[in-house]
């Protein structure tokens, strides 16, 4: 009984169980390059005790934090700290947002209208002049460049190239891909059909997909976030139905659907969250079920530097992406130290997060430097921007690296 | 999931036995949930301070003896030799100490304690004996409103042993910076705008400053040197007077920097750190623990060889208490409850030795554990989840830790 009542007396994401131990504080980035910032304990569990009275003691500064949860997984006692940070901002926030917020946010708007422009978009977005407008009159950082837009989307190419064949497989997955494989980097979309394909699984669309929405949360605008979530739910259901899992190449989509949809916008998506995999964590563990193998080619070798995303790392699924590379007998594989590489999304973007940004990134980008890769690999892909830019060394997700590596005849073969 | 060894536990316990079992070849995963203890840690680690009678023990390992048949140290085969192992490992690791387990010495605690201490990172503030201090002049230098490190409680500890004492505060425009949100000047996030500005030089100049006079013995807060001891040695050498380190109140840079590269060192040997995950089950057939789930990979298991329970105390939940009994959480082991009612749990003076803090998983002589009366074949506890000691009164809590863990990869290595 009384055991029961303990249960019963905890909040949405637990702030009663904070021992304000100050581990996080050790963890989080922002705190450690921007004394303004409340710090996560600050922010999180004590903040919310004060705000639950009177929401007053709502802090704007909260609009500092990354979201990249680091606190959380860092806590002994399992409180969402990121989660109460972020649920505060959308309850109490009282912080419209921009123009220039609204753009960076809606990633799949934004890129519908620039993919088909690709080949003037992409140049004008990196002149000088351009970037010298969009830093005075937007706030957008003048040291970013926006990634490429691919003059093909993703969507198109399948649609065009590999739809028609998909069907003669056995077995069948649908995929969400997300704005960056759909309207800036269609390889990565192409390399999961290539390895899918090999391994004897068909590869479909979801019947409407819209943007995930972690950059509608991130800029204040929970709403629209909630309806994008809700169609996204809905195509996904209809997947399921015919027995297709969801599979994923980007681990911050994949940790929103999963997580942040229940958590901070309150969609219901209990029947849909266990299906939703990233594409290695699937890959792994059709693998470790004996039901699929991969071979590899000999001529591959390859040094390679794993880098944590941090949502990668809130997911605990790290350990699924570096087992799947290391089996890869070309790769020489390193290990990075756990860290932020300070790009968070839209948030590096902005010129007033700019050095922050850079700031937080800093060890990372000296660990690289130390480690000397032939390439990063990393399952998200605003990581993969912040990296390749500020290191000049380029950066792969995983499952790019599989597909290069792979032995397509060989290991379709093995799996017929 | 298949390794070889699965450690459940991320602290100094986890990583001891996991960077042992690495080294001998073996393919090892440890699973913490969110991050250890040791990041409470002042820097020290100790063998065993206290005996029955709660005076202080000079050697420790001639005190083990003496020690209740139960205690974790009588199921280790040669606690000298694991003692110098363990120092060997810390070493290899970037950790660098001084001490040894034949001779205790004493440290000074963020509040001016002496607690004896079997091994001190090198830098930090030791004394040989505490009745003979060796400072006759001592000068306690705080930065401006960190309130972390409580320097007048340091001072007038010593000033009550005949030390004259004065207490100096310094700051730099960087380090008030640092302060506009109070509760966030802790000790690491001081390490981080240091280490990021390369401000050692300054902050010496701005030490020596405030040193108006000669001292035998400057002490200062340990809040340099997250990723290594680099910083703290070369700031030490800057100052005009001899100088060490006193541990400040958590999150304490030293604990985290011991927590960084047993991490560091335990991943460049190939092991795979799995931090934010807890262990919530395991599946037995027999006499053997197959695997164990864990919250975040659903969908997969842990499987290995053999198993390593090192999940701490109550305060990392690797013990539970409800309202009526002790129980092991991951994998529901058996407990030893010493034969406690409800009743005699606790003492009644917070200060007084708890009984509750010697309950603990129950183990056989090879340190495995039991579930529902049977050992378990291949899975071993280490650690502070053990039960028969009690780590604040017999000071003696990291170095259970530490020579139960590498006790546990030796008998997993000749098992």
């Amino acid at each position: 009984m009384a055991n029961e009542t303990q249960v019963q007396s905890l909040s949405a994401n637990n702030f009663e169980q904070c021992l304000k131990c100050s581990i996080c504080t050790v963890y989080c980035p922002v705190s450690a390059v921007t004394p303004s910032y409340p710090g996560p304990k600050q922010a999180g569990p004590d903040g919310e005790r004060y705000r639950l009275k009177n929401k007053e003691f709502f802090n704007e500064a909260l609009k500092l934090c990354l979201n990249c949860k680091r606190c959380e997984v860092a806590c002994p006692s399992n409180v969402h700290i990121g989660d109460i940070i972020q649920a505060a901002r959308i309850k109490y926030s009282t912080h419209s947002p921009s123009l220039r917020d609204r753009m960076l946010a809606n990633t799949d708007f934004v890129g519908t209208m620039a993919s088909p422009f690709a080949p003037i978009a992409n140049p004008v977005l990196k002149l000088k002049p351009v970037k010298a407008i969009l830093h005075g009159v937007m706030a957008i950082d003048k040291h970013r460049t926006f990634p490429d837009y691919s003059r093909v989307k993703f969507e198109s190419w399948f649609k065009k190239h590999a739809q028609a064949s998909q069907d003669q497989y056995a077995k069948h997955v649908s995929y969400f891909h997300g704005c960056y494989a759909n309207y800036n980097y269609p390889k990565l979309g192409q390399d999961l059909v290539k390895v899918l394909n090999a391994v004897g699984y068909g590869v479909h669309l979801l019947e409407k997909e819209k943007c995930c929405g972690v950059a509608l949360i991130a800029n204040g605008m929970p709403n629209q976030a909630r309806r994008q979530g809700e169609v996204n739910m809905r195509s996904m259901r209809k997947a399921i139905a015919q027995g297709h899992p969801i599979v994923t190449t980007s681990s911050t989509c994949t940790f929103t659907m999963r997580d942040e949809y229940e958590h901070l916008l309150g969609i219901d998506n209990h029947d849909v969250r266990d299906s939703i995999s990233l594409a290695t964590r699937f890959l792994y563990q059709l693998i470790e079920r004996g039901e699929i193998q991969l071979a590899f080619r000999d001529d591959y070798h390859k040094r390679v530097a794993y880098h944590s995303a941090c949502h990668m790392e809130r997911m605990g699924w790290v350990p699924f992406s570096t087992r799947l590379l290391r089996m890869i007998p070309g790769v020489d594989f390193v290990m990075l130290d756990s860290q932020c590489c300070g790009i968070s999304g839209t948030y590096g973007f902005k010129k007033e997060n700019y050095e922050r940004s850079q700031a937080i990134g800093s060890t990372l980008f000296q660990n690289i430097a130390e480690e000397n890769p032939d390439c990063v690999a990393t399952d998200c892909e605003t990581c993969k921007w912040q990296i390749e830019m500020s290191t000049g060394v380029p950066v792969e997700n995983p499952i790019s690296i599989i597909a290069d590596a792979l032995d397509v005849e060989e290991t379709k073969k093995l799996n017929c | 999931m298949k390794f070889d060894a699965i450690i459940m536990g991320g602290g100094l316990t986890g990583l001891t036995a996991g960077i042992a079992l690495a080294q001998a070849g073996r393919d090892v995963a440890v699973v913490s949930n969110g991050q250890s203890t040791l990041h409470f840690n002042g820097g020290t680690l100790d063998l065993l301070g206290c005996d029955e009678a709660g005076n202080a023990v000079r050697n420790p390992l001639n005190a083990i003896d003496a020690l209740s048949d139960n205690h974790p140290y009588k199921k280790v085969g040669d606690v000298k030799a694991l003692a110098e192992k363990a120092q060997r490992l810390l070493d290899g690791a970037g950790i660098a100490t001084e001490g040894n387990a034949e001779k205790n010495h004493w440290r000074l605690t963020p509040i001016g304690g002496m607690k004896p201490a079997w091994l001190s990172l090198k830098g930090m503030a030791t004394i040989d004996d505490p009745d003979h201090l060796p400072w006759k002049s001592v000068a306690v230098v705080n930065i401006v409103n960190y309130l972390d490190f409580l320097s007048p409680f340091v001072a007038e500890a010593l000033r009550e042993r005949g030390v004259q004492v004065d207490v100096k505060e310094f700051t730099t425009p960087e380090l008030d910076e640092a302060r506009k949100s109070p509760s966030e000047m802790r000790a690491t996030n001081i390490a981080k705008v240091v280490e990021r500005q390369d401000l050692t030089q300054t902050v010496a100049d701005a030490i020596n400053y405030c040193l108006d006079k000669e001292y035998d013995m400057v002490l200062l807060p340990a809040v340099l040197g997250i990723s290594s001891g680099e910083r703290g040695d070369q700031l030490l050498q800057l100052i005009d007077t001899p100088a060490a380190f006193v541990a400040t109140l958590p999150p304490s840079v030293p604990g985290v920097r011991m927590q960084t590269l047993l991490r560091k060192r335990f991943q460049q040997l190939g092991g795979t750190f799995i931090v934010g995950d807890q262990v919530t089950g395991g599946r037995f057939e027999g006499d053997k623990l197959k695997c164990v789930t864990t919250a975040k990979l659903e969908g997969s298991v842990l499987e290995a060889e053999n198993f390593v329970l090192a999940t701490g105390s109550f305060m990392s939940r690797g013990l539970v208490a409800d309202y009526n009994h002790i129980y092991e959480p991951a994998l529901g082991v058996d407990v030893d409850d010493n034969g406690l009612n409800r009743a005699n749990w606790a003492a009644l003076e917070v200060t007084d030795p708890q009984p509750y803090m010697e309950t603990g998983v129950r183990t056989d002589e090879h340190l495995r554990c039991s579930k529902d009366g049977t050992t378990i074949a291949n899975l071993y506890a280490a650690g502070s989840i053990l039960s028969g000691h009690n780590g604040i009164k017999r000071v003696d809590a990291s170095g259970v830790d530490m020579i139960t863990a590498l006790q546990v990869a030796n008998n997993i290595l000749n098992s």
